[in-house]
Order: structure tokens, then sequence, then C-alpha cells
């Protein structure tokens, strides 16, 4: 495997409080990295740092060079990041907003866009769709960035469970393909179906970064979300309680 | 098709304000006297004052609105208009005959604010847009105490100056236009990385926008064009605020489209405004910014009403 960014020693902070601190990874093409943690410790913090949109202290080198080295251009062939939905104020349709993933690129917007199952959508204003139309928006726009690190921050929020299911195979396949994929998921299930490594991010400053089969272990992420899971079979599944 | 009828909309509007006035004049058949004087030395050159500013207008306004994150900002947002007009008051407390000193202290005025601005653009748009408010509060009261200063005969100069008036513009037409020209041709080189911060700051960097750099000269070229426009011609409202908005609904959001449409539709505007400041209560004239503000008022309401249905 081909490696693509490597982390040493990475410590991230926001408004001065540490959120993670002393992260060792190395981000490979055709692997996928599941990022979970509670809510506030830092996951979408970490994704920014990689994207090189925020400061991030230690190393962090993409393809041998340090992340601080590269031109803001330069990042932009390397590395797609997937973020909040954008503002809908100025009218933007979802061909536009396509356009601007594209760039000058002739990459098709039209198939991207029935792959994400929005062909009909092309022509309306942003701010006249649904949150789960916008995040499939976001989703068709990232694919049209064929670059070799994808960051996504949590791809399946807003959407339906078809569009889950669909968004979790778009992301195996491209990991196929040979893309590296780094993405927050909350969903245990999902980052079960896709992970090949995963960081966890304990809230408290501390993350460990391992092969996901080692790390999918009912006590360890019982203990990293304060929250009750159980093991059935294979799978882990939060514990609701009994029915009634 | 809709780009044709916007460049013959402006040249009806330019013919219909050659026109018109306290005396009709058929542009086509004016002789070689007074009329052709009228025509051509007068309200001609007024016309083009009137576009380039209207042009100019509607551009800051359509950057401001991209630079705040907010399609309702406008030009004088920020508060540039206020420090304008007490710079163009101080200027005529003090040499009430000069016409060119009133416009060098709007000037001096408008810059004074700027600079007053950009010691906040480095906190992001909310709070610049709150640091803006609280200025232009600030300059409104600069100016009231100007007022309150100024000796009688200097109140109604100052007055139609506020509320925009073209008839004293000293700015030469040339140089009026080759800014408007200048500013479009910023503004379209600028156009693609506008576009891309219409999705938020993180998804332009995302995209290899530097938008620390886009954004200080977005509100430097947008100050500018304002101090500009408002030495040309006093404040004029509406004209930033609503031209953008009209033009996005009419040529989409992508800025390649909404900024030529925009300088075109703003002198487009103000032409039309102007001219009928010239000829409702012909031989007096009505200040321009009171009928972009009877225009722009319904117009802005409407969109507004359209934006929440």
């Amino acid at each position: 495997m081909n490696g693509l960014m490597k982390l040493a020693d990475v410590t991230v902070k926001r408004g001065g409080a540490t959120l993670l601190s002393g992260l060792n990874c190395d981000i490979r093409a055709g692997e996928v990295t599941v990022v979970l943690g509670p809510n506030g410790a830092g996951k979408s913090s970490l994704l920014l740092a990689l994207a090189g949109l925020i400061p991030a202290s230690g190393s962090i080198a993409l393809l041998g060079k340090p992340l601080p080295d590269y031109r803001r251009r330069e990042l932009t062939s390397h590395i797609a990041w997937q973020g909040d939905l954008p503002p809908t104020e100025f009218g933007l349709t979802v061909w536009q907003r396509l356009e601007l993933a594209a760039g000058q690129g002739d990459r098709d917007v039209e198939s991207t866009a029935a792959a994400m199952d929005i062909a009909a959508l092309l022509h309306r204003p942003l701010g006249e769709l649904s949150s789960g139309e916008r995040q499939r928006t976001e989703l068709a726009a990232l694919m049209l960035r064929d670059t070799p690190l994808w960051l996504l921050d949590e791809p399946t929020a807003h959407l339906d469970l078809k569009h889950q299911i669909h968004c979790i195979q778009m992301l195996k396949s491209q990991r196929d393909k040979g893309r590296a994929i780094m993405t927050v998921l909350h969903d245990i299930q999902q980052a079960m179906a896709v992970a090949d490594h995963l960081i966890l991010i304990d809230g408290k400053g501390g993350a460990e970064y391992g092969e996901a089969h080692k790390l999918f272990e009912s006590r360890k992420l019982t203990e990293l979300f304060d929250a009750p899971l159980t093991q059935q079979g294979s799978a882990l599944m939060p514990d609701y309680g009994d029915r009634k | 098709m809709r780009w044709f009828a916007l460049i013959a909309a402006v040249a009806l509007c330019l013919l219909l304000g050659l026109a018109a006035g306290e005396q009709w004049i058929n542009p086509f058949a004016a002789g070689d006297g007074l009329e052709h004087m009228i025509l051509w030395e007068l309200r001609f050159p007024r016309l083009l004052t009137a576009f380039a500013v209207g042009g100019l207008l509607a551009l800051a306004g359509a950057w401001f609105q991209v630079l705040l994150g907010n399609p309702l900002a406008e030009p004088y947002v920020l508060g540039v208009a206020g420090s304008a007009s007490a710079g163009a008051v101080t200027g005529l407390m003090f040499m009430p005959e000069s016409a060119w000193v009133m416009s060098a202290g709007a000037f001096i005025g408008a810059w004074i604010g700027i600079v007053a601005v950009m010691f906040f653009a480095h906190l992001g748009p909310n709070r610049m847009l709150l640091a803006g408010v609280v200025l232009a509060a600030f300059w409104s009261a600069v100016l009231a105490l100007l007022l309150a200063l100024l000796p009688e005969q200097g109140l109604f100069r100052a007055f139609s100056w506020m509320m925009g008036d073209l008839s004293h513009s000293d700015l030469p037409i040339p140089i009026l236009l080759l800014a408007w020209l200048i500013a479009l041709i910023c503004g379209l080189i600028l156009s693609s990385a506008l576009d891309k911060l219409l999705l938020g700051e993180r998804h332009a960097e995302a995209l290899g926008v530097d938008v620390k750099k886009l954004r200080s000269s977005l509100l430097l070229l947008a100050s500018a064009v304002t101090a500009l426009a408002v030495t040309a011609a006093g404040t004029i409202g509406f004209v930033g605020l609503v031209i953008p908005h009209l033009m996005r609904l009419l040529f989409g959001s992508l800025h390649r489209a909404v900024l030529p449409a925009s300088a075109i539709g703003g002198g487009l505007l103000l032409v039309l405004a102007d001219s009928a400041a010239r000829t409702i209560i012909a031989p007096a004239e009505l200040p321009v910014g009171i009928l972009t503000a009877i225009i722009g008022v319904p117009v802005f309401l409407f969109l507004l009403l359209r934006r929440t249905r």
C-alpha cells in the first residue's frame, strides 16, 4: 500500500484548548480510516488540520512534504474536504454548486449527479432542497474532485437509510479504486462496514490509531462513548434497553 | 436574450434621459442652438455620470454582499456614507463656495471610514458587519454635530448632497467611466474566487482560494469604488442593495454574469432615477437619492417576501 499522508505526534488545538495530542498514523491509498469519538472531541478539527484549513503542531507530511509547505491551490489537487452544508443565501443552484467543485475540468456533472440521485434537482436552488438532498449534492461535489485523499466529515449525516447505504457503498468502491479516505462517522455499524483503520479520539486529549479489527471491541468503545454497547455475534450494537 | 434586453433597456433609458427634463427635447430632431447645447453639454454628461455612479454602487453592493456573506448588505453598510458625509460637510464648513473642497472632503471622509473598518476586517464577516453598524452610528453622530454647527446657508447644499445629487459632480466623466471599467474588469478577474466564497470561507479555502487575501482585496476594492461614487454624487441608497439582488434573479448567482449585469443594471437604474428627478418638479430638481429609495424600497421588500416564501 502507498503511504500518502503521515502524521507524527500531531496535536490539534481549538480556542486554546488541546483537543487531541500525540497522534501518529499513516494514511495509505486504498484504505479507509474512520474517526470515532464523542461530540466535541476534535474529530472535525482533525480533518480541518489534515486539509490544511487550521494549524496543527507536530508533523503532517503529504507525499513526504510537510503540509504547511504546500500552497493552498496545490493542496486542492491532492485533498478534497467535505464538511458542513454550505450556506444557501445567494441562490446557487445544484448545477452551479457542482460546477464550482469540478473547476475548469470536463468532469461530467450530469452523470455524477445521477449517481448521487440528484439529477432531477440540478437546476433547483440549494435553498429549496431538504438537508438530505443538500448532503447528496455535497457528496456529488466530492465525487467531482478526483483527488487521491478524501477527508469526509459525517458524510451520512441527514441522509435517509437508502442513501446512507449508498454512501457507504460509494466509499467502499472508491477505496477499492485506490482512493485514501478518512471519514468521521457516528454510526458504529457503518464504521464497521467500511473501516480498515480507526482513530479513536476520547475528548480528553487522547487519540489512538490502529487496525479496525483490533479496536472494534465493546469495552473500548463503551468507554470511548461513555455509552452502553453490546456484542451481538460479530456486531457491536448500542444497548437501548428492553422493548418494554 | 436577457443580455440583449438589458443593453436595449440601457439604450432606451439613455434616450429617455436625454429627452426628459424641464423641456422635453427629441434627441433625433434637435437643432444646432440651445436644444443641442442642453442635450449634449448638460444632459448627456450628467447621464454618463449617473450611469457610471450607478454601476459603481451596484458593483460595490455585490462585493460587500459576498464579503459579508449577507445578500442584504449594501455599499454604505460599514459606515462609509456617514464618514463621507461628515467629510463633505466639514469641507462645506470651511469653504462654502467651493464644490471642489466639498468633494475632496467627501473623498477623505470616505477613506477615514474605510481605514476605521479595516481595523475590524480580521474579525470575520459577522463582527466586521457589527463594527460597521456601530461605526455608522458614530459617523451619524459626528454628522449631526457638524450640521448643528454649519451656518444656515450651507444646510440646503449639505442636505441635497446627503440625499444624492448629480448636478454638482466635479469628478471628470472619463475618470468615472474608466473607474467603472476597471472595477468591472477587477471583478471579473476575481469572479471565480468570489463564486467559491458563496459556499462559505472553509469551502472556498478547500477549493484553493486564499480567503484572507481575497477578503482584503475585496474590502479595498469595494470601499474605493464606494468612496469614488459617494464623492461624485453624494449618498445614493438602494442601488447597491437592490440591483445585485435583482441581477442574481435574472442572471443566476455566478459572478461572471452578476457583476457585468450589476454594472449595467445599476447604471440603468440611476439614469432612470436621475431623469425622473430632473423632470417631476421641473424646473426644480428632486435629490436623486429620494427616487432611488422610492423605487428601491418596494422592490427590496418584494424580493424579501419572495425570499421568505
